[in-house]
């Protein structure tokens, strides 16, 4: 695989940065993911933490080769991450559970693949026109949908925080999955916290994306959106990847990584202990039937 | 108890040969039918259906539609084979006994012995005040027959409490639900996350720190199973104990005499420092047998008596 990826995650105006961003890829997978710990909650960073961790280490653990099925591994993926922001709030007797939003890509074959809940968000952007995106889970893209307000009107509402969907909470989380793309030479998938998307919209980025590289452009932009928000921004993270021709000697070939290397890099403080963590293996038919079969035998072997 | 968002099965259906009758009852997890077999012999059977995830709004089949809710149906489903496993190894009239297993209607079954009788949970409602203290000795005197039966197979229950101690019809206590049960040693069970109830499990059980579980662990529920049939309610929870310890002196709730000997017990039970409790099954069995004062009753003396005659004074 050829690409190009940026990832920053900014402070904004803010004490603490509770965004956690993160890449990592073999020879033939790329993953994306982004996690905005929720402001109000207990230990919001935690959550982005645990998620980003969990969701990477995941990744490391089954993406040596290619991904079976990649939004079942996405989706049972947040899902493990879930719980172990769960357990981790059990574990540590923590008053109310630390919350998180999580977007996370995976890119193999040339083609996209991505999950989402909350309302971090995912562009991929085609010649300077967004061609596909995640609809937020939240209380203002609702009343969008349903007609009552406009997305204008949604950028400056009082509840445009507000999310029904996140990792870490009473319930668990809605996770939408995206129909895959094929990737075309030029493609930009980015992922992106509202301190970021609120500021910068797609049509902006599209068309300055024409002109400059992520590399190139996405500093300057952190710094614009950061600016915008006239002292007051959020955290702002973004990771951002562009397909490149395969064939272009230029660009860094994944290829030449052996097949059980992995290049990692996420701003997350620590490894957590994942000790802890539930760690859910897919059961297949076959683990259920080999289960069956032990405790039918077992009740065979025992005198009653 | 959690709701059952999901249909039962109908009445008359017939389940791999067994006829539905009834449900029983329904948890988080499951619903318990009552079903009887070609003979007529009466079967509780179980079936796995988790309640937050919307499985069967009509017909018999499970349907998962959602494919994020297939994964979470199946992790679940792990916890049902470690509660039918530990089951599957136990032959013991205080231990519910598994007469089968099987998978059907997208789901599984696990076929239990029918015990004709009520919860501790539903006495304690209904009759507390009539738990002397002989009738209490002579309940976890037997069950502690039953949980050294488990721990000998290396198993830990960890979710004893009175809804899960049924009184059989004859006065036999029979421990059930095995749902939270482990199998200890096997690191795969002790991944599994963990399952309790506030004010019976034990402390080091809300740490989940796989090495400090053991005999002790069930020994703190059956502490807190016995200050409840006491007390009327559970003791302060342990991990809030942990923090301030406010458990309420079982003395000063009971409502009849005990003698100084079944609090000991139960303040023993109870320590927050699992090396300071008894250890085994054995050894609590052991104190509950020893009672002071009065003559030693024999131990066989108290078996098969109707329940209605145990609860006399």
């Amino acid at each position: 695989m050829r690409f190009t990826i940026f990832q920053d995650s900014r402070l904004g105006d803010r004490k603490g940065n509770e965004d956690r961003v993160g890449y990592s890829y073999s020879r033939d997978v790329l993953l994306m993911v982004i996690a905005d710990g929720m402001g109000g909650h207990e230990r919001g960073e935690v959550a982005a933490e645990i998620a980003v961790n969990e969701i990477t280490r995941r990744f490391r653990q089954e993406a040596r080769n290619r991904l079976r099925r990649p939004f079942e591994f996405l989706v049972s993926a947040i899902q493990s991450a879930h719980r172990a922001i769960v357990s981790h709030a059990v574990e540590h007797n923590l008053l109310e559970c630390p919350r998180t939003t999580c977007v996370a890509c995976i890119v193999q074959n040339g083609r996209a693949f991505w999950a989402h809940a909350g309302d971090s968000r995912l562009y991929i952007l085609r010649s300077g026109t967004l061609i596909a995106a995640t609809s937020d889970h939240s209380k203002v893209q609702q009343m969008i949908d349903a007609g009552e307000i406009t997305a204008e009107a949604a950028s400056r509402h009082p509840d445009r925080n507000k999310i029904f969907s996140c990792l870490g909470g009473v319930v668990p989380p809605v996770i939408d999955t995206g129909q895959d793309v094929a990737l075309e030479v030029g493609d930009t998938v980015m992922l992106s916290t509202d301190g970021f998307w609120a500021q910068i919209s797609a049509g902006v980025l599209g068309s300055m994306l024409r002109k400059q590289t992520v590399v190139d452009l996405l500093p300057g932009l952190l710094t614009e959106a950061q600016r915008r928000a006239q002292g007051e921004s959020d955290n702002l993270s973004v990771v951002a990847m562009t397909w490149e021709n395969q064939d272009d000697p230029r660009v860094a070939d994944t290829q030449s990584m052996d097949d059980t290397e992995f290049a990692t890099s996420t701003n997350t403080t620590e490894q957590l202990d994942s000790k802890g963590a539930v760690i859910a293996e897919d059961v297949t038919d076959e683990d259920i039937e080999r289960a069956i079969a032990e405790i039918q035998s077992a009740i065979k072997k025992v005198p009653r | 108890m959690p709701q059952q968002a999901n249909q039962p099965l109908p009445a008359g259906y017939v389940l791999n040969g067994y006829r539905i009758e009834k449900p029983l009852s329904s948890g988080g997890f499951s619903i318990v039918y009552l079903a009887r077999d070609e003979t007529g012999t009466p079967f509780a059977i179980k079936e796995y259906l988790p309640s937050s995830l919307p499985l069967r709004t009509e017909g018999v089949e499970v349907q998962l539609t959602d494919e994020s809710n297939v994964a979470m149906f199946r992790h679940g489903l792990k916890c049902f084979f470690e509660e039918g496993r530990a089951l599957a190894m136990i032959s013991h009239p205080n231990v519910v006994r598994v007469e089968n297993f099987f998978r059907a209607n997208e789901t599984c079954y696990m076929v239990m012995q029918y015990v004709r009788g009520r919860t501790l949970q539903f006495h304690i409602q209904r009759h507390r005040h009539e738990f002397t203290e002989a009738f209490i000795r002579r309940i976890f005197i037997h069950l502690m027959n039953g949980l050294r039966e488990v721990h000998s197979s290396k198993l830990l229950h960890l979710d004893i409490k009175p809804a899960n101690i049924f009184i059989a019809m004859e006065g036999r206590p029979v421990l059930l639900d095995f749902g939270a049960a482990r199998i200890t040693l096997s690191e795969e069970a002790m991944k599994l996350k963990p399952m309790y109830t506030a004010g019976f499990a034990a402390p080091e059980h809300y740490r989940f720190k796989p090495e400090e579980l053991g005999p002790w662990s069930d020994i703190y529920s059956v502490g807190a199973t016995i200050y409840t049939c006491i007390a009327g309610t559970p003791p302060q929870a342990g991990d809030q104990r942990e923090e301030k310890d406010r458990i309420i002196p079982l003395r000063t709730l009971a409502r009849q005499e005990y003698s100084e000997d079944l609090y000991q017990i139960v303040d023993d039970c109870l320590q927050l420092e699992f090396m300071k409790r008894p250890q085994t099954a054995y050894e609590l069995q052991r104190r509950l047998m020893n009672e002071p004062g009065s003559e030693k009753r024999g131990f066989l003396e108290t078996i098969n008596r109707p329940l209605s005659k145990l609860f006399s004074r």
